[in-house]
């Protein structure tokens, strides 16, 4: 279910009236369960087995593991635990590239293989919950945090409809203790709630659907080499647009849950007013870098084993998320450039290592802080830093030509169009997808500078309550007028 | 956050979106405007789901846009008393929805193909991702997009300003009178009143554009725009053989499984009639259709009731020349082609 759909405004208004009727707390629970597979099975009904299989076998699965002592049987439940999720994640997502590139070789080599396409759909938001399960059985594994005791807990904790499709990925901690007391949200609490769901509706529907995607398809859908200002504006639209649409249905899932007196962690912090990658990424789908930290980067040695074996990690880091996103060597292509960016930017850290910083990296604890790849937020507040973000943000651009391009052909075409400008290549953007691209980015640009270091509720709550019912107005004006209710979230395919 | 900002805020928030809403639908409606549906792949995939009825009780159409404007629903379903299902699409191709319908083994009704041959025979196709997309979106509906459908259905059967086509954001500022960049097209023009689409999916002119020759003339200019691109044959002897093979397997495919199809052509008139005409010799492309595939036909210009009609901007009949076009129609399938209806249809 999409919740620009008015399938999901009928459902939730549902949810909403059950969840506030004076039920007990458990049957409020199974109610949000059922909704939950509801919201998911009203996708494809069939792949819920897939969503029950991985509850009930890491619900089980997590509790042995807390409860082993046996080394040996413990290591085994965790690769049980591994190859249950993971090989559902590489057979349904990574099955067909797998086939694709394993031909490729046995031909390379001399044989002649041709197997047949696989047909494999892949089920809606599968490295999403997978990614949530597994971060449990990791938990339980370390004994980082107890068991969930309750079925129906876990099972809502996995389920929940808010983030069960495109996260934010939560961990249990985060979630869990919420399912265990009563919740329902006051009024202040829905209605700040139903204003991030409209906000990030209007960065769906509006800026992403509407305005955006359009010059972005037709940019990156040409054949042929572009004018540099066709290009540049495709890739300025598509850097709009995955914002606003991931960003927009991470403040929808985080308002829904809100409305139901849950709070879900934050996805985005305005990552385009970054300074450099480690703070992009500390910006960017903060609950996938905060996965990859904890369970990857982290587990494979941070920055403690040696420089070379840091920029390894780091690389390894980037290219497993790339992939994470898609099976296809574009996304790898585009974890690597990260890697890359992220590699340069330790080097020169490292080299203009201040005696402060030596300071602060001498508690053994801080140094896995600072070994990660999304170190704290930096405060900078002057015009250096400004062009500093714009620099990073000219770098990210170039990254999301491989992230959106359909194959290496055309993001080579599309590189080469952006640098080397002939006026012979074939223009595709109306000058009104021009003045779209060129009014919202700059304003994006603007925007996620002031906003850099604040959020939109603490925005809103300065807010003359007149000023901002206004602009609440308009938003919503702005989403019925876009009437864009049916296109899916890109996200949804990862 | 001060207790009751936001609350305060939302409050205002909801009364003066109800109050914009209510503002322009009122406007709308003084202006004249009535309620029309949008003609999308939702619905499109509403009515590929029913041609599962069993053939004697309906006929699927499909086509370009002059069967969805010449053939009138109500008309054709009050004579015979058989549900027409309209697949027809504006600017497609036909043959993708042909070969859709073929290939699925749950399709053994009566299947009536609308004939453009510019669209029909030529490489040209500018609905191409259209149809994909029509296609796909049925073969992956989920049940969220078939309920939202209802729920779109409600809505736009109260209210004007949901018609994406004209009151979109992006609709809206298409019209606007900006410059045009260099070497892009930005699509045809078309004016508002040329082809509103009722639930049925059928499409007319409203009586503004029947009585508007400036609008007429507007889409006239369109078709000659169109006509530079529109005027290539599929050039190849080879290649016209193949694509004659496709409509044939395809049309195989139906009639193996009791279904039946009949190919239609529907008239033009004027400058767009002789452009038609040259492009695309009779002999060599309609004839041929009929008899490499051994499927009847109704090519209009041989039926006296229905060869005299003058169509507005050339291509499609205004609605009363559709009911009278539509009567025809029934009469000769009836008596030239040996249909038979449900309903006695004595009252033609």
């Amino acid at each position: 279910m999409l919740f620009n759909s008015y399938t999901f405004i009928v459902f939730f208004i549902i949810i909403l009236i059950l969840h506030n009727l004076p039920f007990s707390w458990r049957t409020k629970k199974i109610n949000l369960l059922i909704a939950s597979y509801i919201f998911y099975a009203a996708w494809n009904p069939p792949f819920i087995l897939l969503l029950w299989l991985s509850t009930v076998v890491d619900f089980f699965v997590g509790r042995a593991l807390y409860t082993q002592e046996n080394k040996h049987k413990k290591k085994l439940l965790l690769v049980i635990s591994l190859i249950g999720n993971l090989g559902m994640l590489c057979f349904f997502k990574y099955g067909g590239f797998l086939l694709e590139n394993f031909t490729f070789l046995v031909n390379a080599i001399g044989f002649n293989f041709h197997p047949a396409k696989p047909n494999i759909i892949l089920p809606a938001g599968i490295s999403f919950y997978t990614f949530t399960t597994l971060c449990y059985t990791i938990d339980m594994y370390k004994k980082k945090s107890k068991p969930v005791e309750s079925m129906l807990n876990f099972s809502l904790f996995v389920t929940f409809f808010p983030h069960l499709v495109a996260g934010p990925i939560v961990r249990p901690p985060q979630l869990v203790p919420q399912f265990e007391s009563p919740r329902k949200a006051n009024t202040q609490q829905l209605f700040q709630g139903l204003f991030l769901l409209t906000l990030g509706l209007f960065m769906k529907v509006f800026l992403a659907d509407g305005m955006l995607s359009g010059p972005a398809n037709n940019s990156f859908g040409a054949t042929t080499a572009l004018q540099s200002i066709d290009a540049w504006m495709g890739v300025l639209a598509f850097s709009g647009q995955i914002f606003f649409d991931f960003a927009g249905y991470s403040l929808c899932a985080i308002g829904a849950a809100l409305c139901l007196g849950f709070v879900l962690p934050n996805n985005f912090l305005y990552p385009y007013a970054a300074v450099g990658f480690t703070d992009f990424w500390r910006r960017w789908h903060i609950t996938l870098s905060s996965w990859l930290r904890d369970y990857l980067y982290i587990p494979l040695g941070g920055n403690r084993a040696g420089k070379y074996r840091t920029y390894f990690n780091l690389m390894v880091t980037m290219l497993l998320g790339g992939l994470w996103h898609g099976a296809k060597w574009t996304f790898v292509a585009w974890g690597a450039l990260h890697g890359i960016y992220l590699c340069v930017e330790k080097l020169f850290r490292d080299m203009r290592k201040s005696s402060a910083e030596r300071t602060l990296i001498s508690s053994p604890e801080s140094k896995v802080i600072r070994a990660s790849f999304v170190p704290e937020i930096n405060h900078p507040k002057n015009l250096k830093n400004f062009i500093l973000a714009l620099g990073t943000f000219f770098l990210v651009n170039i990254t999301w030509v491989f992230f959106r391009s359909t194959d290496f052909t055309s993001a080579w075409r599309m590189l080469h169009s952006m640098f080397i400008n002939n006026p012979k290549n074939t223009a595709v953007l109306t000058n009104l997808e021009i003045y779209k691209v060129g009014i919202i980015i700059p304003l994006l640009l603007i925007t996620h500078w002031m906003m850099r270091n604040t959020q939109a509720l603490s925005v809103a709550g300065k807010t003359p309550w007149w000023l901002l019912g206004i602009v609440w107005s308009v938003m919503i004006i702005l989403i019925l007028l876009s009437q864009n209710a049916s296109s899916a979230f890109i996200y949804f395919q990862f | 956050m001060k207790t009751g900002n936001i609350i305060r805020a939302g409050t205002l928030a909801i009364i003066l979106s109800l109050l914009a809403a209510a503002t322009w639908e009122i406007y709308l409606r003084h202006k004249g405007n009535a309620i029309y549906y949008d003609d999308n792949e939702a619905m499109w995939a509403h009515y590929r789901g029913m041609v599962y009825e069993p053939s004697d009780e309906s006929t699927v159409f499909i086509g370009s846009s002059r069967v969805k404007f010449d053939l009138d629903i109500p008309t054709w379903q009050s004579i015979t008393g058989n549900h027409v299902i309209q697949l027809a699409n504006v600017g497609s191709d036909p043959v993708p929805y042909l070969v859709d319908l073929a290939d699925d083994k749950n399709f053994k009704g009566t299947l009536v193909v609308d004939v453009t041959e510019g669209l029909f025979f030529s490489d040209f196709s500018p609905q191409d991702v259209a149809t994909d997309k029509k296609i796909n979106y049925f073969k992956k509906i989920t049940p969220t997009q078939r309920f939202s459908f209802q729920v779109n259905h409600i809505l736009e059967s109260q209210l004007v300003f949901l018609d994406q086509e004209r009151y979109s954001l992006n609709s809206m500022l298409d019209k606007l009178p900006l410059p045009h960049r260099p070497g892009v097209y930005p699509g045809p023009d078309f004016p508002d009143d040329f082809g509103v689409v009722d639930f049925n999916r059928q499409s007319y002119m409203t009586s503004r554009f029947v009585a508007d020759t400036i609008l007429q003339n507007r889409v006239k200019a369109i078709w000659v725009c169109l006509g530079r691109v529109m005027a290539a044959p599929t050039s190849s002897a080879g290649k016209l053989d193949s694509f004659f093979n496709v409509i044939k397997v395809a049309t195989d495919k139906i009639k193996s499984r009791g279904g039946q199809v009949l190919f239609l052509r529907t008239p033009s008139s004027g400058p767009m009639l002789e452009h038609e005409k040259k492009g695309y010799p009779r002999t060599k492309y309609w004839d041929r259709l009929l008899a490499v595939t051994r499927c009847p036909g109704i090519y209009y210009a041989d039926y006296p009731s229905i060869s005299n009609f003058v169509c507005p901007e050339w291509s499609h009949l205004k609605p009363d020349d559709a009911v009278i076009f539509t009567k025809e129609l029934i009469k000769i399938l009836q008596k030239d082609k040996g249909w038979t209806f449900s309903k006695k249809s004595n009252s033609i």
